[in-house]
C-alpha cells in the first residue's frame, strides 16, 4: 500500500494544483436550468428553450420593457388592414450565416412551425394564410380580429430558411424533416448569441455574435454557458465558490434564502402568471357552486404565501388580487388582495346541497413540484375545518396530463402553475376557460359557462384596449362568481445570482419584460468583473 | 476446449437468453407506466390530431407484439429509435453518456478494490487492535449511508469548506479535448495534454469516492472476515510453525483465498453502480447515462428507457462474466469443474 500511497498523493496533489490556473480573459456567465434545453425554435416550450430561442433568435416583436405593449424588433412597423396584419422589416438584418433576413424567411419560419405543430404552434391557430408581399413586407391573414396577434409574434422566431434548406434530412413530406435534425442542434438565427455547442441534457455554450444587427455591449457576457440539471446543492456550492452565476428558478425558498443569507443578490421575473388550485366543477360535491365557494373562502392565502417568502422582501408569488394577475387587462387593483374567510366558508357550506362527511376530497400534488405537497397539507388542514376529509395524492407529471383527459378521473383539487407566454391575457385565459379546451393540464376545471366563453372571445376580438380591459374585468368578476378555481398567489420567478452580473430587466421594473425568460436576453446583462 | 473458454461460452449463451428476456420485459413495463409517451412529447399544448399523428408514428395503437416486432427489426439495424426527450437517436445519446458513467464506475470501481481489499487485509492481519477497530467503524460507515448522502458531504467537505475539488462535469470549461474514446482521462492523455489531465482527475476524485465507498467498505469488511476465517485454518497455522514471515503468510496463504468471495462482490456492486449511479451523477453534475436514464423514465421516453435499460443489462452481464473468468482464475477448483 506505501507503494501506491505516495505516488497517489502526488497524483492528487499535481491534478489539483494544474486545475487552480488562471482563467481566460473572457467574461463567461454560467447558469442553469431544468432539461432539456430545447434548441429548434419551432418546438420550443419550456423556459430553458425560452432562454436558447430570445437569444439565438430574434423575433418580429418584443414586448416593451417596463410598460405595457410591444415594440418593433425585426420588423420595422406594423399596420392592421381588416383582419391582416401587414409587417414590413428591417432592411439591415443579416442571420449569424450572413445571409441577409427577408420576407421568405418569416414566411418560411411560419409554415414550418405550424407543420410541426409542436411547442407554441397554438398561438397562430387563427391566421389563415402568409404572404410574402415584398422582400421586406409580410402579411398574415386571420379569420377574424385576433387583438392578441402582435403579442403572439413574440413567439414566433425568424429562422434562416437558406440554411435550413441546405440541411433537409428525409422526412415526411416534400419539405423533408423541416429541418427538425438540423435545427436541433444548430442555431440558424440573426440573435446576439451564436450556439457553440449544445447537449441538450448537459450544457449549451454559446458566443456573443460580432454581426448582430443592434451590436452587443462589451459589458454583456462574451461565453454563456447554460447547465442542464444541476442539483440544489450543488448550485448552492458554486454559487458560493463564484463558479456559477444565476440560478434556475427552481429551487427551494430555503436555499434560494440561504444564497440570499451569504450575499447573492435575488433577481425577479413577473410573467403573468399565478399558482391555480383548479377545482373539477363536474364531480360532487364540487359540481356545486356553493362547496366550491366553501373551499375558495376556506383557503388560507397567507400562509400559502408564507410558503414561498424567501426573505422580508423577495418571494415567489405575491398577494393574488382575483383570477387574472396584478397588471394584466382586468386585473384588481393590488390592494384588493384575497384573504381567508371562514365564516363566509360556512356559510357557503350551509347553501351547499351536499354534506361534506359524506365525501373524500382528492388533493393531488405533481409529484415532480415538491411544494406542491406543502400546498397540499394546507389545504387538507383549512378543508378539514369544514368537514371535508381529504386524501392527498401524489401524481407525477405524465399521470396527470393523462387523468385530466377524463372528467370522471380528473381529482377534485388538482394544483397548477400557469404564465401568459405571450405576456397577453388571452393566452392566459383562454386555455383554461373556454368550453372548447376543457380537459387540458389547463383546464381540469371542466369549465362550461356560456358567459365566460362569450367574455373570452370579446377579450380576443376588441381592438382597443379600454374594451380588452373592459371585457377581461366581466371576466375576472364571473370567474371569482363561478368559484372554479383557488387563485392562490400571483406568481414571482426568483432567481439567485452572484454580484458578478448585472441584470436590469430581472432588477428594476422599468426595465422589465412581461414575458417569461425575456428577462435572460444575455445582451443586456452586464458582467462586473472577469 | 479448455475450461475456461468452456466457462466462457456457457455464459455467453446464459447471457443471451437473459438479454432476451430482459428487452421483452422492459419493453413492456414501458409501455404500461401511466402516461400517454406521445403527449408528453408533444407538450401539454399539441392538439389531439398531432398527438393521434405520434402515436400512429410510434405503432403505440398496434398491439404489443407487433411493437415488439418493430422494435426487434430496427435493433437489428442498430436503431433504438429517436429520444422523445432528446429529440435525438437514442444510439446517439447512449454514445455520448454512456462513457462519463463508465469511467466514473471503472474510477469507483478501481478505488474499491486498491481500497477496500488492502483495508480489509490490515484489518484482520491487526485484528482486535484499534487500528482494525477504526477500519470496522469507518467501514460501516461506508456501507450504511446511501452514496448520495456521501457526495453531499463530500461536497460540503472538499468544496465548500476546503475548496479543493471542483463539483460539477467531467473537466475545466477551459479545456477543450478532441473526443477519441469518450473517456475524458485517456482522451486528455492522448492529447497529451497534462493540464487537461489534471482537471479530469480532480472532477472525478468526488463523484468516484461517494459512489465507491458503500463499496469499499463492503470489501473491506468482507475481506477481514474471510481472511479472519482463513487465519484459523490449520495451514496458516502450519506456515506459523514452519517460521514463515508474517506477511508472506498474509500476502499468499491468507489474503489470496479469501480474495475469491470478494470479487464476486465487488464484481455485482461495480454493475449495480451502472445503475445506482444516478443521484451521485445528479449532484455532481456528471453527464453520465444513469442520469440520462432516469430522466427517460420520468418523462416516458419509450424508446430511451429500453434502450437505456439494455445496454446496463449488457453492461452488467459483461461484467458478470468478467468476474466469473477471474474468480476461475483465482480458484482453480471453479476452473477444473469445467472439465466435467
Amino acid at each position: 500500500m506505501k507503494r501506491f500511497a505516495l505516488p497517489l498523493t502526488a497524483a492528487l496533489l499535481a491534478a489539483t494544483s494544474l486545475t487552480a490556473l488562471p482563467a481566460a480573459a473572457q467574461t463567461v456567465l454560467s447558469l442553469d436550468e431544468v432539461p432539456v434545453g430545447e434548441l429548434d425554435p419551432g418546438k420550443a416550450s419550456d423556459y430553458a428553450d425560452s432562454l436558447l430561442m430570445f437569444n439565438v433568435y430574434d423575433t418580429l416583436v418584443l414586448p416593451a420593457q417596463g410598460e405595457p405593449g410591444y415594440s418593433p424588433h425585426l420588423a420595422e412597423s406594423w399596420e392592421i388592414d381588416g383582419n391582416d396584419f401587414v409587417v414590413t422589416l428591417r432592411q439591415d438584418v443579416t442571420f449569424q450565416s450572413g445571409n441577409a433576413m427577408t420576407a421568405e424567411d418569416v414566411v418560411f419560419s411560419y409554415d414550418r412551425i405550424k407543420a410541426l405543430g409542436q411547442g407554441l404552434s397554438f398561438l397562430f391557430a387563427n391566421v389563415t394564410g402568409i404572404e410574402a408581399v415584398d422582400d421586406h413586407t409580410v402579411r398574415f391573414s386571420l379569420d377574424e380580429p385576433y387583438s392578441p396577434f402582435i403579442a403572439s409574434l413574440v413567439r414566433l422566431p425568424i429562422v434562416d430558411k437558406q440554411l435550413v434548406m441546405d440541411n433537409l434530412a428525409e422526412g415526411d413530406d416534400e419539405m423533408g424533416d423541416w429541418g427538425e435534425a438540423f435545427l436541433s442542434d444548430n442555431g440558424a438565427g440573426t440573435g446576439a448569441y451564436v450556439v457553440v455547442s449544445h447537449n441538450p441534457q448537459e450544457e449549451t455554450v454559446m458566443e456573443k455574435n460580432p454581426d448582430y444587427f443592434l451590436g452587443v455591449p462589451d459589458a454583456a457576457p462574451d461565453t454563456v454557458r447554460l447547465r442542464y440539471g444541476l442539483e440544489a446543492a450543488t448550485v448552492r456550492t458554486l454559487i458560493a465558490q463564484n463558479e456559477h452565476d444565476i440560478s434556475s428558478q427552481w429551487l427551494p425558498p430555503e436555499v434560494l434564502r440561504s444564497l440570499a443569507g451569504t450575499g447573492a443578490q435575488l433577481l425577479q421575473e413577473t410573467g403573468g402568471g399565478a399558482f391555480y388550485v383548479k377545482l373539477n366543477t363536474t364531480k360532487a360535491p364540487l359540481d356545486d357552486v356553493n362547496c366550491r365557494r366553501a373551499l375558495v373562502s376556506a383557503f388560507d392565502y397567507e400562509a400559502a404565501l408564507q410558503m414561498v417568502a424567501i426573505t422580508d422582501e423577495a418571494a415567489q408569488g405575491s398577494p393574488s388580487t382575483g383570477a387574472i394577475p396584478v397588471g394584466m387587462f382586468g386585473a384588481n387593483p393590488a390592494d384588493q388582495i384575497l384573504t381567508r374567510d371562514m365564516d363566509a366558508a360556512r356559510e357557503y357550506l350551509e347553501a351547499c346541497e351536499y354534506d361534506p362527511a359524506d365525501f373524500t376530497l382528492e388533493l393531488s400534488w405533481i409529484a415532480e413540484v415538491p411544494i406542491e405537497e406543502r400546498f397540499a397539507l394546507l389545504m387538507q388542514s383549512n378543508f378539514s375545518e369544514l368537514g371535508f376529509n381529504a386524501q392527498i395524492q401524489r401524481v407525477p407529471w405524465a399521470m396527470f396530463t393523462d387523468l385530466v383527459t377524463n372528467p370522471e378521473t380528473t381529482p377534485h383539487v388538482s394544483q397548477i402553475f400557469v404564465n401568459a407566454v405571450t405576456g397577453d391575457p388571452d393566452t392566459l385565459l383562454y386555455p383554461m376557460y373556454h368550453s372548447s379546451v376543457a380537459g387540458t393540464w389547463q383546464s381540469p376545471e371542466y369549465l362550461d359557462d356560456a358567459e365566460v366563453d362569450e367574455l373570452l372571445e370579446r377579450g380576443r376580438t376588441a381592438m382597443t384596449d379600454e374594451e380588452r380591459d373592459e371585457a377581461y374585468s366581466a371576466l375576472n368578476a364571473r370567474l371569482m362568481d363561478l368559484a372554479a378555481t383557488i387563485y392562490g398567489y400571483d406568481r414571482q420567478s426568483i432567481f439567485a445570482a452572484s454580484n458578478r452580473v448585472n441584470v436590469p430587466a430581472l432588477s428594476s421594473p422599468e426595465y422589465a419584460f412581461g414575458v417569461d425568460g425575456m428577462g435572460f436576453s444575455f445582451r443586456l446583462m452586464e458582467m462586473t468583473a472577469e | 476446449m479448455s475450461p475456461v473458454l468452456r466457462l466462457l461460452a456457457k455464459r455467453l449463451v446464459t447471457s443471451m437468453i437473459v438479454l432476451i428476456g430482459v428487452s421483452m420485459l422492459i419493453f413492456s413495463i414501458a409501455r404500461v407506466i401511466p402516461g400517454d409517451p406521445a403527449r408528453i412529447a408533444l407538450g401539454p399544448n399539441a392538439t389531439a390530431e398531432q398527438v393521434e399523428n405520434l402515436r400512429e408514428r410510434l405503432h403505440l395503437n398496434e398491439p404489443l407484439p407487433v411493437q415488439y416486432g418493430h422494435f426487434v427489426a430496427d435493433l437489428a439495424r442498430g436503431d433504438l429509435g429517436i429520444s422523445l426527450y432528446t429529440n435525438r437517436p437514442v444510439t446517439r445519446d447512449i454514445a455520448q453518456f454512456l462513457p462519463a458513467t463508465l469511467e466514473l464506475i471503472f474510477v469507483a470501481g478501481l478505488m474499491m478494490i486498491v481500497i477496500g481489499l488492502p483495508l480489509g487485509a490490515l484489518s484482520a492481519r491487526y485484528r482486535h487492535t484499534w487500528a482494525d477497530n477504526t477500519i470496522r467503524m469507518v467501514s460501516l460507515l461506508g456501507v450504511s449511508a446511501p452514496a448520495f448522502v456521501w457526495a453531499v458531504i463530500l461536497m460540503l467537505l472538499f468544496a465548500y469548506f476546503l475548496p479543493i475539488f471542483p463539483i460539477a462535469g467531467r473537466i475545466a470549461n477551459m479545456h477543450v479535448v478532441p473526443s477519441i474514446t469518450g473517456f475524458l482521462l485517456v482522451d486528455t492523455l492522448v492529447a497529451g495534454n497534462l493540464r487537461a489531465f489534471g482537471s479530469a482527475v480532480s472532477h472525478i476524485v468526488l463523484p468516484a469516492f461517494a459512489l465507491a465507498l458503500s463499496g469499499i467498505g463492503q470489501a473491506a469488511r468482507l475481506t477481514r472476515s474471510n481472511m479472519v476465517e482463513t487465519y484459523d485454518r490449520p495451514y496458516i497455522e502450519m506456515a506459523q510453525a514452519y517460521g514463515f514471515p508474517e506477511r508472506r503468510i498474509a500476502r499468499r496463504y491468507a489474503f489470496r483465498p479469501s480474495m475469491i468471495p470478494s470479487m464476486t462482490i465487488i464484481g455485482l456492486d461495480f454493475a449495480a453502480m451502472l445503475g445506482n449511479a444516478f443521484l451521485v451523477e445528479a449532484v455532481f453534475a456528471w453527464p453520465g447515462l444513469s442520469r440520462y436514464g432516469v430522466a427517460a423514465i420520468l418523462r416516458k421516453d419509450l424508446n430511451a428507457i429500453v434502450g437505456t435499460v439494455l445496454c446496463i443489462s449488457a453492461l452488467f452481464l459483461i461484467v458478470n462474466i468478467i468476474v466469473d473468468l477471474i474468480t476461475a482464475y483465482i480458484n482453480p477448483r471453479i476452473r477444473h469443474s469445467q472439465r466435467a
